[in-house]
């Protein structure tokens, strides 16, 4: 796998356990949400050490948005100037701090995505690896007792619905791009999509 | 599209968030979830759901040029500008009226600013006639200084400056330094020269290269209470 594949997805065998996140040593919720709230207060220091120790976790979700690695650093330097001067708004009573900076992160790679109007095309390998993963075909014998609640929910729904949410998460596609991808009516597409985060929101919450 | 059915919000919200929206959906959706925070804050719990799907994700370090262009784009911190002329005269005509107008907006910048002891205290929020903050001052114990920093930025032409004031009691003003209202910049002082606990500091209009007479000359524009 090159490193600017987005296979991160499909690393779950042998990888990463899928649904625990993957910190560099000493940087818990806890320091990171101290580092936040010192970038809130100006501390440069804080702000470096921040990204210090989110920035190759974040790097490496952006380059499998975004495919290129040109588009990904650009997508991380916005994402840390919008972190430095929106810092304030992170409340650690509300959400985690990775979900808070991979949310900044995905919301400006997929503004790029949108953006541009040819995107780099072709289905990589880890694609269509994510693909069978997501069709329910591989051995889950390796991930048993770990799964995730998130995968868990994911299992309840039919297969098309469930390789669309993942998808669609993993590459921001829209309906359109899911729809040449599977293939798939677009129409179908949607209600896939409609009744898939339905599921997983009544499975996740209940 | 009605976006007042919980329905339709609790979709768009995921689809959002999972980003499925096309261009034009996507930034009208963007649009109303500024003006909507409890729009924003269903896209908060989407992203928390599906947040675990980037776990798998593999850390790949970047290049160390990303950093550098951060860092080059961070406002630049420096120290107050030294004044041209110094001299003193007597200058009291401080606005303290509008501090107590101020006074409610004053708890408003206070409490939406970060815990104290993560990188600095605050000791005055400079606010205009109308309780419009300007520039708000923090204190770091550490460092021994303390950081102005522009909460909006202020175009003002080439020919003038702004110049900060330390009031104590009943002296005069003593004259601080010269900064702009960038948010490109931050000025820093030694801690040493704020006044103490009850005094004021002030910023003033001034001719580019400070007051000529060492008090302020130019309208008072903004002044803060040091805590």
């Amino acid at each position: 796998l090159t490193a600017g594949d987005p296979a991160g997805m499909v690393a779950a065998k042998g990888g990463t356990p899928f649904g625990a996140m993957a910190e560099a040593p000493g940087t818990g919720k806890g320091e990171l949400a101290a580092l936040i709230a010192g970038t809130a207060a100006g501390d440069r220091r804080a702000f470096a050490a921040l990204y210090g120790a989110t920035s190759a976790k974040l790097f490496g979700v952006a380059l499998r948005i975004l495919r290129r690695r040109d588009l990904a650093e650009e997508a991380l330097q916005e994402s840390f100037i919008a972190v430095w001067q929106r810092a304030r708004s992170f409340d650690p009573e509300k959400g985690e701090p990775m979900t808070w900076l991979i949310a900044i992160l995905r919301h400006r790679a997929i503004d790029q995505l949108r953006r541009r109007a040819a995107r780099v095309e072709g289905q990589g390998q880890s694609e269509a690896a994510l693909l069978t993963m997501a069709a329910g075909e591989d051995s889950r014998a390796d991930r048993g007792a770990e799964l995730g609640a998130l995968e868990r929910c994911l299992e309840l729904l039919e297969p098309p619905a469930r390789q669309a949410v993942m998808l669609a998460y993993a590459y921001g596609f829209t309906h359109a791009e899911l729809a040449a991808r599977l293939p798939a009516p677009i129409g179908t597409v949607k209600s896939w999509i409609r009744r898939g985060l339905e599921r997983l929101k009544r499975c996740l919450d209940g | 599209m009605r976006y007042d059915d919980p329905q339709l919000r609790e979709l768009l919200a995921g689809e959002y968030v999972l980003g499925t929206l096309p261009a034009r959906a996507r930034a009208r959706f963007e649009r109303l979830m500024r003006a909507d925070p409890e729009l924003a804050r269903l896209v908060d719990l989407w992203s928390a759901r599906l947040s675990p799907l980037d776990a798998p994700t593999r850390p790949e370090p970047p290049p160390p040029r990303v950093w550098q262009a951060i860092e080059a784009r961070l406002p630049k911190v420096v120290p107050l500008r030294p004044r041209w002329h110094e001299s003193v005269r007597v200058w009291r005509r401080i606005a303290v009226g509008a501090l107590a107008a101020a006074a409610a907006l004053l708890i408003f910048v206070l409490t939406s600013l970060p815990p104290a002891g993560s990188g600095g205290r605050v000791v005055a929020v400079l606010m205009d006639k109308g309780g419009t903050a300007g520039w708000i001052a923090t204190l770091n114990p550490r460092k021994g200084e303390v950081v102005l920093t522009a909460v909006r930025p202020q175009a003002i032409d080439q020919a003038h400056i702004f110049e900060l004031w330390a009031i104590s009691g009943r002296g005069p003003p003593k004259p601080l330094g010269l900064m702009t209202a960038s948010l490109a910049e931050r000025a820093t002082l030694p801690s040493a020269a704020l006044p103490p606990e009850g005094g004021v500091l002030a910023v003033s209009l001034e001719p580019a290269g400070g007051s000529p007479t060492g008090a302020p000359t130019g309208p008072v524009l903004y002044t803060g209470k040091v805590l």
